[in-house]
């Protein structure tokens, strides 16, 4: 384009040296306007070829984040395997919470029951024998996590795959206003949540707190 | 100080099995006057109603947390010195210089056992 651009200047120069001193006619306005269409019609012929490679770069580039979009599932996520590992992890709060109820309602009817009663030992076989049942939540709720743990990865694979293609950089801020709240109150509440070293803390809080 | 036995304990939990689980352990520990509710607010309420002489709480609720409920507990002349434990997951450190700061008597960190609740209302009583 500076090429043309230049072409163009050496043209007026060129028909003005021609001319020199001399006035302006209607005439050679209109041949200057004849050699500046000229000259823009070859500028405006390389923005075409230009813009037209631009374009086709875009529509290619379009063309290949709709594959990748198309190689994230987006539809099979959000239909299925999303809401399948959302359903096995009601099932894991459901079966704890039951077991914890069965252990605790045994535990209680042993507590509260008169070990003086003939019928004592017997009863006390009995609920030993139902938390031992109840405890076998543990089996089933292993391989629900593995179920739930199995659709992250899947997620995590397709989403690394597509942030691999389109090399895109995290933006800033929230998806929504709901998130953005969430987040808010999470943070001037302190709801950090269980860490993964919790367990261990007590003796660490216990010293912060006698400070 | 001996831990009086009889006084009114409010246990505040949105988790109806760990308020059964606490129930229970302050029930082996000799307390029978136990009361219960599921979030701050319906704490609140309560507290506003009965003369408690313990409060052992949950952090994370909602729509009021136990640390919201901590704060207007303090802030309320009639409540200001009704003794509060915290019983919590919250186990960061900024969690507990936070409870500390707004006045908390204990904190036991999610899971615990019954010697460890017995030690700390202990302490409270002691104070």
């Amino acid at each position: 384009m500076a090429v043309a651009i230049q072409q163009h200047h050496d043209r007026i120069a060129a028909y003005l040296k021609k001319k020199p001193g001399a006035d302006v006619s209607l005439a050679d306005v209109v041949a200057l306007a004849e050699i500046t269409a000229q000259s823009l019609q070859s500028v405006f012929e390389t923005m075409d070829a230009a813009v037209h490679r631009e374009l086709r770069e875009i529509a290619d580039y379009i063309q290949a984040m709709k594959a990748e979009i198309a190689g994230l599932h987006f539809n099979e996520l959000k239909h299925t395997r999303i809401p399948a590992a959302g359903q096995e992890l009601d099932a894991i709060v459901k079966a704890t919470e039951a077991a914890s109820n069965t252990i605790m309602e045994c535990a209680e009817a042993v507590l509260a029951a008169d070990a003086r009663d003939p019928a004592f030992k017997a009863m006390v076989d009995e609920k030993m024998l139902i938390m031992f049942e109840a405890c076998s939540f543990q089996d089933i709720t292993g391989q629900r996590v593995a179920k739930v743990i199995e659709t992250l990865k899947h997620i995590e694979a397709r989403v690394a795959r597509f942030n691999d293609a389109l090399r895109v950089r995290d933006a800033g801020g929230f998806v929504s206003e709901a998130e953005r709240a969430s987040a808010e109150r999470k943070e001037r509440l302190l709801l950090n949540g269980p860490q993964l070293d919790g367990n261990d803390r007590q003796d660490e809080i216990d010293r912060l707190l006698a400070k | 100080m001996a831990v009086d036995l009889s006084m009114p304990i409010l246990v505040v939990d949105d988790y109806n099995t760990m308020i059964r689980i606490i129930r229970n352990l302050l029930k082996q520990l000799g307390f029978e006057d136990i009361d219960d509710a599921n979030d701050g607010s319906a704490a609140l309420n309560k507290l506003r109603g009965k003369r408690y002489g313990l409060v052992i709480s949950d952090w994370n609720m909602e729509p009021m947390t136990g640390y919201e409920l901590l704060k207007e507990v303090r802030g309320d002349p009639g409540l200001s010195k009704t003794p509060f434990i915290m019983v919590t997951a919250e186990s960061k450190t900024e969690n507990v210089i936070a409870a500390k700061k707004a006045g908390v008597n204990n904190y036991i960190v999610k899971p615990f056992n019954a010697q460890t609740l017995k030690t700390k209302i202990e302490a409270v009583f002691a104070e």
